[in-house]
């Protein structure tokens, strides 16, 4: 993040370091006391490179979804180290399931981010094709709603 | 079964909710774009369902000898399966296990496994084993269930037995027929002397030699065999304890093997425990006794009382008249003291083994402690002193030591003198 802050907006990037710090050390305190801090450090994370975007202006950020899971990855790959450190005699074919599902998440939210990012790249009045799959997908996300509302 | 979601839960809904919101305010996508894998997320942990599990616990033993190994299987079904199970068997600390306590395994759909888990028994006592708590979890551990299974079972584990290869002879016997040779005269196997035919006598008794050699019928007088009664004293009022040892766990031991050899040897054995809990068991024969006193010796503890306590609260039939009382006690309390002088004092034939807690609590050299524990030991000096000088024999039986080696000096002691 700090990388890709300082690359987009080398004027400001002052303005970004210590949010940076702060994430980062929020992250070490997650690691060390069992996920405590963790939102707030992915929180911070995410507004640095919104800021940083927003900061250097132009178009849609063609990086964005690759920012997107490695936040995801973050959060998920600092869950599982503190799940390790339970002294658990687990079978190797866990450990093995619960990497391909971490993989399986962050793939399918890579093609997720990129499938808004693409779509957002759509202006408007691009003729009715365009009006109906939005109105689909508005569609897909109301019902997934009230499918997770009602389990 | 409870359900949990885990704290990652409302940390990506807020996430997912503060990209949405920002990106509707800024009117760009680059906030939308992080918060979708967050979202996507959040969907993939509520379409998880509750998983039905089924969990059997059960032991391949319930009554085993301390140091042995007690197989543990648990069960699993569950007709929608498992991505993670994971099961914990709540084990006293008195037994280990192999490997880990906690086990993680995958159940699918309609499987059924068996986990097991191999249990040592390191220390005598009941135990109750096979409650079993569970948790189902799904892959990335959003959600998960936690409920608990199995009935607690006891579990009987009998104190390890030392080898002993002579016992310590009672001063008298009983009337009834045993193994143990009298010191009265009557009908038996070994010869005692030789005495003038009176009427009555039989005819095998006749030792024609002396007759031949005295001129008159003289007859040979044997000593009968006889039972004895044994009185296992254990004193209960205070133990030490250090790094897993204690001195209440040799007694216990030590008490268990001297019951099982008496009662093979056809005595009559009592026991009484003597502290702040009071037990006893009147003295009696057989297996069944053996399993009276060792079921007693398993739920003896030391429990602290500041009641003053004397040998009369025993019931009478708890201390039979000529018995042999084996008073098994670390000398630590002075009522055990005050109360082992008074049975000497009514007569019982008695014996102290003192069961040595002086190796468990040495002090480091050099340092101040070493002094209160000189003037410690010479005040268990001075009550071995005590002992001794109303004819008590008093033997130490120090850790690492086998019991022979106590029971026998006792023995070489009996050989050198008479109590009165």
């Amino acid at each position: 993040m700090l990388a890709d802050a300082l690359v987009r907006a080398p004027s400001p990037v002052v303005a970004f370091v210590p949010g940076l710090a702060l994430g980062a050390l929020l992250l070490v305190v997650a690691l060390v006391f069992g996920g405590r801090g963790l939102g707030a450090a992915l929180f911070l994370a995410g507004a640095t490179y919104v800021a940083a975007v927003a900061a250097a202006g132009g178009g849609a950020d063609a990086s964005a979804p690759l920012v997107a899971v490695l936040l995801l990855l973050c959060g998920e790959l600092t869950a599982w180290s503190l799940d390790e450190r339970l002294e658990i005699q687990a079978e190797p074919a866990l450990t093995r399931r619960r990497a391909g599902a971490i993989t399986t998440l962050g793939l399918s939210g890579l093609g997720v981010a990129a499938l808004v990012v693409a779509l957002s790249a759509a202006g408007p009045n691009h003729g009715l094709g365009w009006t109906v799959l939005g109105a689909a997908a508005a569609v897909a996300a109301a019902g997934t709603g009230i499918w997770v509302a009602h389990r | 079964m409870t359900g949990y979601t885990s704290w990652r839960l409302p940390v990506y809904a807020a996430l997912g909710a503060v990209g949405l919101v920002a990106g509707l305010a800024l009117g760009r996508v680059e906030p939308v774009a992080p918060a979708a894998p967050f979202l996507l997320a959040l969907v993939a942990a509520v379409a998880e369902q509750e998983p039905e599990v089924s969990v059997r616990a059960s032991l391949d033993r319930d009554r085993v000898i301390e140091g042995d190994e007690v197989t543990a299987t648990i069960e699993l079904f569950s007709a929608r399966g498992a991505d993670r199970l994971e099961l914990l068997v709540q084990i006293p600390r008195e037994l280990s296990v192999e490997g880990e306590t906690a086990r993680a395994v995958r159940l699918r759909p309609d499987e059924e496994r068996t986990v097991e888990l191999k249990l040592r028994c390191d220390h005598w006592g009941v135990f109750s084993v096979g409650q079993v708590l569970f948790r189902a979890r799904d892959t990335l551990g959003f959600r998960s269930w936690e409920g608990g299974a199995g009935e607690a079972r006891p579990l009987r584990v009998f104190p390890r037995e030392e080898t002993l290869r002579s016992l310590i002879a009672p001063l008298e016997t009983q009337v009834f027929a045993g193994n143990q040779v009298s010191r009265a005269r009557g009908e038996g196997i070994e010869f005692a002397d030789l005495r003038e035919w009176q009427p009555g006598d039989r005819l095998r008794r006749v030792n024609w030699r002396a007759t031949a050699l005295r001129g008159s019928l003289w007859v040979n007088e044997q000593n009968p065999e006889r039972n004895t009664d044994v009185v296992l004293f254990l004193d209960t009022f205070a133990e030490v304890r250090a790094e897993g040892r204690s001195t209440n766990d040799r007694a216990v031991r030590a008490a268990a093997t001297l019951a099982r050899i008496y009662l093979q040897r056809k005595d009559r054995v009592g026991l009484v425990g003597f502290g702040g809990f009071l037990s006893w068991l009147v003295p009696a024969s057989g297996m069944r006794q053996l399993y009276a006193i060792v079921e007693t010796l398993l739920t003896t503890e030391v429990v602290h009382s500041f009641a003053l306590r004397g040998v009369d609260v025993l019931p009478p039939r708890t201390l039979p008249p000529k018995a042999l009382v084996l008073a098994i006690t670390p000398l630590l309390d002075n009522r055990t003291a005050a109360a082992l002088l008074d049975l000497r004092a009514r007569g019982y034939d008695l014996i102290v083994v003192e069961v040595s807690p002086v190796e468990l609590v040495a002090p480091e050299p050099g340092s101040s402690l070493e002094l209160a524990h000189r003037l410690w030991r010479l005040s268990r000096e001075a009550l071995r002193w005590r002992y001794e000088q109303v004819g008590v024999p008093v033997v130490t039986w120090r850790e690492g030591e086998p019991l022979a080696a106590p029971i026998e000096e006792v023995n070489a002691f009996r050989h050198l003198a008479r109590p009165a």
